[in-house]
């Protein structure tokens, strides 16, 4: 099971702030690419956290079972 | 792990008590505080009256740990604490709490900025800007 954490404008696109899905392995690409399919989250800015460190999402990760995802519009803290 | 985030505005009450709670703490010269409050911005013919703030809070927790590591680090201080509010916060009131206590004057200038940015550029939190007609914005810092 891979966790993915939605938040601020992504969280209503996706109309919840987390969820699970039950995918073994997976790249971070086809994940990204399945999120899009689903909320059309490529229309937003955002970094992704994987086990709550942001990566670059060009470094062709593979995420495994457990993982937890985040997907973070950008900051607006203070 | 500090507590750092505080459901709803940060009061004047808390800020005084925060105060006070440090003058046992003799190695003191200096204290810098920064506050941070709910402006009106407007939006077309719309004024914001209120921010909802979210966060991931346990990414949140780990960044605001590293940060102040870094800060002690960095500056000569005795203590420093950061508070942020959660859920709602009107116009006019507080949104963020940083309090910084050195010996000395000088270096409580430079923490207290460093440390607001630090916070406003790396700590995973979401304001959401609530407007008049109670249509909403989320807030982008600048």
């Amino acid at each position: 099971m891979i966790t993915i954490n939605y938040f601020g404008n992504i969280a209503e696109a996706a109309q919840s702030d987390s969820e699970t899905l039950d995918l073994k392995s997976v790249s971070l690409e086809d994940l990204l690419s399945l999120l899009d399919t689903k909320y059309g989250i490529s229309k937003f800015q955002f970094q992704v956290a994987v086990n709550r460190k942001i990566i670059s999402t060009k470094q062709g990760l593979s995420l495994s079972d457990r993982d937890e995802i985040a997907l973070l519009p950008p900051f607006s803290g203070g | 792990m500090k507590k750092v985030f505080l459901e709803g505005a940060i009061s004047s009450a808390f800020i005084a008590d925060s105060i006070a709670k440090h003058q046992s703490k003799h190695s003191i010269g200096a204290h810098n505080i920064f506050l941070g409050q709910v402006r009106a911005d407007e939006v077309g013919d719309q004024k914001v009256v209120a921010i909802e703030y979210t966060t991931y809070e346990e990414m949140a927790n780990e960044k605001l740990h590293e940060i102040r590591e870094a800060a002690f680090e960095k500056f000569d201080l005795t203590c420093l604490h950061i508070y942020h509010s959660l859920g709602t916060v009107k116009v006019g009131e507080i949104c963020i709490f940083v309090f910084v206590s050195s010996p000395r004057r000088k270096q409580v200038y430079e923490a207290t900025e460093w440390l607001v940015n630090k916070v406003k550029e790396e700590v995973p939190i979401f304001g959401k800007e609530i407007l008049d007609n109670e249509e909403h914005q989320w807030k982008v810092n600048s």
